[in-house]
């Protein structure tokens, strides 16, 4: 039982629309897996029906080894896309009331609070109420009552949304920290730099289907890679050199032209540039850019948009 | 059940925690005091009418104007003031009109101080006498009755005493009137006291305070599962306990702070009852333990609220905003004001076969059957319309539990359609 979530032809209709559409992964346990895709992919559903809010149309689902996930509850920890806790309460109590919940003792839950909190940096704000803390401070007291009970599996919902750059930084030491301690992070989003920066694995979905799954590594491999030509020519004297496509092109100062070109995956870069010098060009530049997870969403989410389209 | 309890415990604390809380708990006191002393704080603040009789009939009137006057006193305060009527002598009523006018409109006070309110014109008119009431004020009749009625008596004893009626007989059969006792069966000692009427008194009492709590509560119940939904915790709740666990937690607290607000407003009034009219309070003691009413009160509360609670705690979880559900249940309120209307029939009618029969619709039970019970109502119609109202919650929650889930996790505004689908869905 080395999966933390098993997933296998999970299908969620509503009405004649699909907003799952037979998807299966899985995640291993005690690794951070980023769940992406563009907004209406379906990342929402599939997570809410992991943990059982929803039931799927057909698909099966095993969560900590379990069928239903109501039986693992107290294992789950889970932070909703749109947050919330309540306004006049202080995180402490907030926090306690969420653990006691998921079946934590009083007392412990308290002190377990107030340990996070301060090594959270919030130790001074733990008695305020809530409605009084910045947006970021709140956003990350429900992130710790998700956490506060050591769940074994974490299931963030785009948990760096309406967080400013340094907080995004600091949850993403926070999830580290939880997968760490050997726990599973399952985090939808579509910013690919959290992932590219965070993920061992990451699912990339498109309207309800899965259309990758593999590590970020394997993910980038799905783009092209590209090259960057700097120098005094035309464009004329670049249409024969070997395995460039989809040419786009900028004028420098000096009559300089910057070309970036995408990069056939059969032709070495080294063969370009041999090319570039056989014909003499009076190149300034030459960079090979290794594809980023970006560029790879933004193809495999537009092929699986033209599929469905079509 | 541990979660349920945790769920109530901090439901009740997040109320008993708010101002709004201890103002609901002053609120009727402060009101019902404020009823009781008003009139009482009107009638002092406000002096009586002062009033000038222009009589122009030779009949001699006036006198028995003044004599009414002493008599309708209340206290030392009578409902008229008499004061001689200003430039008097007067040619006729129109003269007597428009030269007291300039008093009445306020412009000119009375020679002994203070402004005129009203004049009573008394004219002969054929045999008879007309009055004429000019008033300061066009809705002021205080004391148009009055004087009419003094003018009735007057003009009957003068007439018996022209066809040959002593005066002193007359006078005698003035005062002859019939003594009349209440009897029932239902009376304890057969002639009906106070006592006896108390319980009545007190169910209508418990029939409006109920309507008013059970709503309050349900009120109350709606704006946290809004406030929720809307702050997107009922999504975190949902991922913790079930579904029957967040309803029953949120409905046993805030029942509990309904409870208490109704507990503290008892023992108010019990204090009042106590120090105010001791006599009473033994008899309302007697009627509210030994006859068990307290109990027939608490097992209404508790249905009642949980029937208007389910269905309040479904709505909400489908509204995005207060405006929102007060939209939905603008309606419903129309049909649920409609015992408001009968309860008052059930004081001295509470038989009547329209109260019965209302008493057996689910969401009248409650307070017409508590409104009712002066009449004891057969142990049958308490367990049977017991029974409905358990069968009307159990139905609500049978339709409620997987409105609710749905309800919680969609964005946007309540949609009959989605509602009937998850209803639909139930029933396939």
């Amino acid at each position: 039982m080395s999966e933390a979530l098993a997933i296998d032809a999970l299908t969620k209709c509503y009405g004649d629309v699909a907003a799952v559409d037979d998807l299966s992964f899985a995640a291993p346990r005690g690794r951070i897996l980023g769940f992406l895709g563009p907004n209406g992919a379906g990342k929402t559903t599939t997570l809410r029906m992991v943990l059982g809010l929803i039931k799927p149309t057909s698909g099966w689902i095993r969560v900590l080894g379990e069928e239903d996930a109501a039986k693992v509850r107290s294992r789950i920890g889970f932070l909703p896309e749109e947050r919330g806790l309540y306004r006049r309460m202080t995180p402490v109590n907030a926090i306690t009331f969420l653990a006691g919940l998921k079946g934590m003792k009083a007392e412990h839950a308290r002190r377990r609070a107030i340990e996070l909190l301060e090594s959270q940096g919030l130790g001074e704000a733990k008695h305020r109420q809530i409605r009084l803390l910045s947006k970021g401070m709140a956003q990350k007291v429900q992130l710790l009552s998700a956490i506060v009970h050591e769940p074994e599996l974490v299931i963030l919902d785009e948990p760096f949304s309406g967080l400013d750059p340094v907080n995004q930084l600091s949850l993403e030491a926070l999830i580290r920290s939880i997968a760490a301690r050997g726990a599973t992070v399952i985090f939808s989003t579509h910013v690919m730099q959290h992932a590219e920066r965070l993920c061992d694995q990451v699912v990339l979905l498109a309207a309800g289907r899965k259309v990758f799954d593999g590590t970020v590594e394997a993910a980038r491999k799905v783009a092209p890679r590209s090259v960057v030509l700097e120098g005094a020519f035309g464009m004329d004297a670049l249409s024969d050199l070997p395995g460039l496509n989809g040419l786009t092109l900028e004028r420098l100062d000096g009559g300089v032209l910057r070309i970036v070109a995408m990069l056939d995956p059969s032709v070495p870069a080294q063969v370009v540039l041999g090319a570039v010098f056989a014909k003499g060009l009076p190149m300034d530049r030459f960079e090979l850019r290794e594809p980023n997870l970006h560029e790879a969403f933004i193809l495999l989410t537009a092929s699986r948009s033209e599929a469905g389209s079509a | 059940m541990t979660h349920v309890w945790k769920i109530a415990a901090r439901e009740y604390s997040a109320y008993v925690q708010t101002v709004g809380f201890w103002l609901s708990i002053l609120l009727l006191p402060v009101g019902f005091a404020t009823l009781t002393i008003a009139p009482m704080i009107m009638q002092r603040s406000t002096p009586a009418p002062a009033l000038a009789v222009v009589d122009l009939t030779s009949r001699n009137l006036a006198p028995e104007i003044a004599h009414m006057i002493r008599a309708e006193a209340i206290g030392a305060e009578p409902p008229a003031r008499l004061v001689a009527a200003p430039g008097a002598p007067f040619a006729d009523a129109s003269d007597a009109a428009r030269r007291l006018k300039i008093f009445l409109t306020g412009s000119r006070p009375l020679p002994e101080g203070g402004l005129l309110d009203v004049v009573a014109i008394l004219r002969p008119v054929g045999g008879s006498v007309a009055v004429d009431i000019w008033s300061r004020q066009v809705a002021d009749r205080s004391v148009a009755g009055l004087v009419s009625e003094a003018v009735d008596r007057t003009l009957r004893r003068q007439a018996l005493a022209r066809a040959g009626v002593n005066p002193a007989v007359v006078a005698a059969i003035d005062h002859v009137s019939a003594s009349v006792t209440d009897f029932s069966p239902k009376a304890a000692r057969g002639k009906v006291a106070l006592r006896d009427r108390l319980p009545g008194m007190v169910g209508l009492g418990m029939g409006f305070l109920l309507w008013m709590s059970v709503l309050t509560g349900a009120g109350m119940l709606l704006g946290s599962v809004i406030e929720e939904k809307t702050s997107r915790i009922l999504e975190i709740l949902l991922s913790s306990v079930s579904v029957p666990e967040i309803m029953v937690g949120k409905i046993l607290g805030v029942g509990g702070v309904t409870a208490t607000v109704l507990a503290l407003w008892m023992i108010i009034a019990v204090v009042v009852v106590a120090i105010r009219f001791p006599s009473v309070g033994v008899d309302l003691a007697d009627i509210l333990l030994a006859r068990g009413l307290l109990v027939y009160f608490a097992v209404y509360f508790i249905g009642g609220y949980l029937m208007f609670a389910t269905l309040y705690v479904t709505i909400g979880a489908f509204c995005e905003s207060p405006r929102e559900a007060q939209a939905l249940l603008g309606p419903m309120m129309i049909l649920i004001s409609v015992p408001l209307m009968f309860m008052g029939e059930a004081l001295t009618r509470p038989d009547a076969p329209i109260l019965t029969a209302l008493a057996f619709i689910p969401p009248f039970t409650p307070f017409m059957m508590v409104a009712r019970v002066a009449t004891d109502p057969p142990l049958w119609q308490v367990g049977a319309t017991l029974a409905l109202m358990a069968a009307t919650t159990a139905l609500e929650l049978w339709v409620a539990i997987p409105a609710f889930r749905s309800g919680a996790l969609i964005s946007g505004r309540f949609e009959l359609r989605t509602f009937i689908a998850g209803l639909t869905r139930r029933l396939g």
